[in-house]
């Protein structure tokens, strides 16, 4: 049981900071859009950036794992 | 090793973050501009945020020349002063509303776009207008919106000249539409038949109409 919400906590923290990096490149696609474009090889252009940014359903997710991510380290801690 | 490869990555996202925070704000452009008129407070002119296609222009105003081409009848083309001194000037207080999410209200001063369309008699079939600028981008708007809405070519903002970053010689305010709407360094209003036209980002995504009160993809 302990080791399945260790590993529980180990994807969330993973998964948070990678939607976190997202989120941040994809906010600077919009406001540095030449810079980002050129470094993504034309991939990510504002217009793409800016409907990946703006998608609720990825701030969504963001939110929740940062929740998890907050609260999952208080799920099964012994009291002494 | 892990919390070394966490220590890593938690320093490339905090300079990722740090990069974000900077504004590249502009530096201090004309300390003489009015920040209220009749009542209303304005923005400063600084208070725009710099994400033009090509940065900020330098337009040589001695051999600036305004050409209204296309579907008219007598193509023309002015000087910067030609264009102050021939056509009326009127001033509205417009709000800039940029998709970044950013907005700007601004004192503008400037001559009427559909004057200037006026003196080159347009062709019955003339649809839009295409507006060029000094560094290559381009965007459209529809001739009725311009006539219905008095669309000002502003030359003025907060009672200054424009200053080079905010488009001098001439700037559009396009009110009621989304800030790449907002065409600066003017250097040409084509007019043409091709309601399909597509401008510099509206061809890369962002709606057509650019409308306020729609999103502004497509």
């Amino acid at each position: 049981m302990m080791n399945r919400l260790r590993l529980a906590r180990k994807i969330i923290q993973w998964l948070l900071l990678a939607v976190a990096v997202f989120l941040l490149i994809t906010g600077l696609g919009i406001t540095y859009y030449g810079a980002v474009e050129t470094i993504s090889f034309g991939l990510l252009t504002k217009n793409l950036s800016h409907q990946i940014h703006t998608a609720p359903g990825l701030w969504i997710f963001f939110v929740v794992l940062l929740a998890l991510h907050i609260f999952l380290p208080f799920i099964g801690r012994k009291k002494n | 090793m892990k919390r070394k490869t966490a220590l890593i990555l938690s320093s490339v996202l905090l300079v990722l973050l740090a990069i974000g925070g900077c504004n590249g704000g502009a530096d201090d452009l004309a300390p003489a501009e009015v920040r209220e008129y009749e009542g209303e407070n304005l923005s400063s002119i600084n208070d725009f945020r710099e994400n033009s296609i090509k940065g900020p222009q330098y337009v040589d105003i001695n051999d600036y020349q305004l050409q209204i081409t296309g579907l008219v009848e007598s193509p023309q083309s002015y000087g910067y002063d030609e264009v102050i001194s021939l056509f009326p000037s009127y001033k509205k207080v417009v709000t800039l509303y940029c998709v970044e999410g950013w907005d700007v209200t601004i004192l503008w001063e400037g001559v009427l776009v559909d004057d200037l369309l006026a003196a080159a008699d347009p062709m019955p079939e003339a649809r839009i207008a295409i507006f060029h600028a000094y560094d290559g981008y381009t965007t459209s708007l529809f001739l009725d919106y311009i006539t219905d809405n008095n669309i000002l070519m502003a030359y003025k903002m907060n009672e200054v000249t424009l200053p080079a970053a905010r488009g001098f010689p001439f700037a559009l305010v396009a009110e009621s539409k989304w800030g790449y709407k907002w065409i600066k360094w003017i250097t040409e209003i084509e007019l043409s038949d091709d309601e399909d036209y597509q401008g510099y980002w509206e061809s890369r995504g962002y709606s057509d109409s650019g409308d306020l009160d729609e999103s502004f993809f497509d």
